[in-house]
């Protein structure tokens, strides 16, 4: 299949590599085991150093670490260094536990982490540890704080599930006030990995939604804009709020409305999982696109056809849909991230069922007066 | 006395990205600061090999694009010192 029209770049700029599967946690909604991303081996060194050097070749500017937990690699000192010797910069997803003084030196002295982004679920460790587990709170801390001592760029994210729904406004005043971090980013427990096994105990409930969507919105504009998201309560409200205005001054498009324009990461990024298989997402891991070392990113770039079907998802309009059929948002509807189509209906060709702003409303939802 | 020629060539630390049709950009690893190329920018670009002078690339400018203003040289020695300014270009001066 060819490329779509709209603009692919001609290779990658971004690259996430599940660097390991392994990780010293297992907390309750963690997205990454009991999904396809969970590989059964990790890929040794070398082949991961050889493969930076094709993403040289390639021109690829960023690479995202993650896992698993990128720190249980014993290697990554290694690791990082292939990265650097082939001008890239890097950034870092991870639990934050296993942060020493010394790893935190040996990032700052390579001059390319743009950022190690921390889970920090509470403002105290009974909330953050009610999932990630006992004494994790008090190490994402210590992570930081040597981070922070070596003034590397702490990227912290709030994953809200149904134990730090009520917690909101002090996981900000900590966050921002007392560790005096300049911001931080928001998402929710979603239904991927672990989390499916858990929703009721984990997964937001439409109350919990409407609730969590209200408080964010409110700290955002108490913060000045030190709060953000691209998924859960707050980029939905976002999301949804101009939806719902464009419905009301009867608006005859939004940008993207309309079709399954919700995901454009396609275009400019892919993945690789821990054993080496080329990806589109690490959350879209079971569409597999080749194996690094035996096939050539470039090519898989250009003209996979499984990619470029993934590409011309945002063609696809969402009248063809029973499940929008009649549906007052359809103009300014984009169907949302496919991983969460996929995850929830087993196909990455629907809109996303978990962002669907007819079925909240219908399920009793509201969205926050303040952005209306 | 013979007249001196100033050759350029890229800095191999600079990444340079081709993105969509013939336009480009400079990336930075160290600073990751970007720098974009129109299709001009990005042909001189690749022509910096350190043995081609400045008015070699003008004259190539003027075969391969139409329109080619009669100032297209000067701004091409701008646009390389910019480069040179940012250090994402040396240059070698050689009096033949
Ligand atoms: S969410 Fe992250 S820290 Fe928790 S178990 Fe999964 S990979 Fe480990
Ligand atoms: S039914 Fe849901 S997904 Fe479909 S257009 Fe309406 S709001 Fe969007």
């Amino acid at each position: 299949m060819t490329p779509p029209k709209s603009q692919v770049m001609r290779s990658p700029r971004t690259v996430d590599l599940a660097v390991t599967n392994r990780c010293n946690l297992r907390c309750t909604y963690c997205s990454h085991f009991s999904s396809a991303s969970e590989a059964e081996r990790d890929l040794p060194i070398d082949e991961w150093l050889h493969f930076f050097e094709e993403l040289n070749r390639c021109a690829v500017m960023n690479v995202t670490l993650q896992g698993g937990e990128p720190f249980c690699r014993p290697d990554l000192p290694e690791l990082i260094d292939g990265i650097v010797e082939n001008r890239m910069r890097f950034s870092i997803l991870s639990n934050g536990t296993l942060i020493t003084d010394d790893a935190a030196a040996h990032l700052a002295g390579t001059g390319r982490c743009t950022s190690v982004q921390v889970s920090i679920d509470g403002p105290t460790p009974r909330v953050h540890d009610s999932f990630r587990g006992t004494g994790t709170f008090d190490q994402a801390v210590n992570g930081i704080g040597h981070l922070r001592d070596h003034e590397i760029p702490v990227a912290v994210r709030v994953t809200i599930h149904r134990q730090n729904v009520d917690h909101l406004d002090e996981i900000a005043r900590f966050l921002l006030e007392d560790l005096g971090l300049p911001s931080f980013s928001t998402n929710a427990a979603s239904h991927f990995g672990l989390c499916r096994e858990h929703t009721e105990a984990v997964q937001l409930t439409v109350a919990d939604r409407t609730q969590a969507m209200e408080t964010l919105v409110r700290l955002k504009q108490e913060y000045g804009n030190r709060i953000s998201a691209t998924a859960g309560p707050l980029a939905e409200a976002e999301r949804w709020a101009e939806m719902e205005r464009a419905r009301l001054e009867g608006m005859d498009r939004l940008p993207g409305g309309g079709s399954l324009t919700g995901c454009g990461c396609t275009t400019s990024k892919i993945a690789v999982r821990a054993d080496g298989v080329i990806v589109p997402c690490i959350l879209i891991s079971h569409i597999e696109l080749g194996q690094i070392g035996r096939t050539a990113l470039q090519d898989i770039w250009t003209y996979h056809p499984d990619l470029n079907k993934l590409r011309r998802r945002q063609e696809i309009p969402l009248e063809q849909f029973a499940f929008c059929r009649g549906c007052d948002y359809i103009k300014f509807c984009t169907g949302n991230c496919p991983a969460l189509a996929y995850t929830t209906l087993g196909d990455v060709y629907h809109p996303s069922p978990d962002a669907c702003l007819r079925r909240f409303i219908a399920a009793g939802g509201r969205l926050p007066e303040v952005i209306l | 006395m013979s007249k001196t020629i100033k050759y350029h060539v890229r800095n191999p630390d600079i990444v340079f990205r081709e993105e969509f049709d013939d336009w480009a950009i400079l990336f930075d690893p160290d600073t990751g600061n970007v720098f974009g190329l129109n299709p001009t920018g990005a042909l001189a670009w690749k022509m910096l090999d350190g043995t081609t002078s400045v008015k070699e690339i003008a004259e190539a400018m003027m075969r391969l694009f139409s329109n080619v203003p009669e100032e297209a040289p000067a701004e091409i020695m701008q646009f390389i010192d910019e480069l040179v300014e940012r250090g994402y270009v040396g240059q070698d001066v050689t009096t033949p």
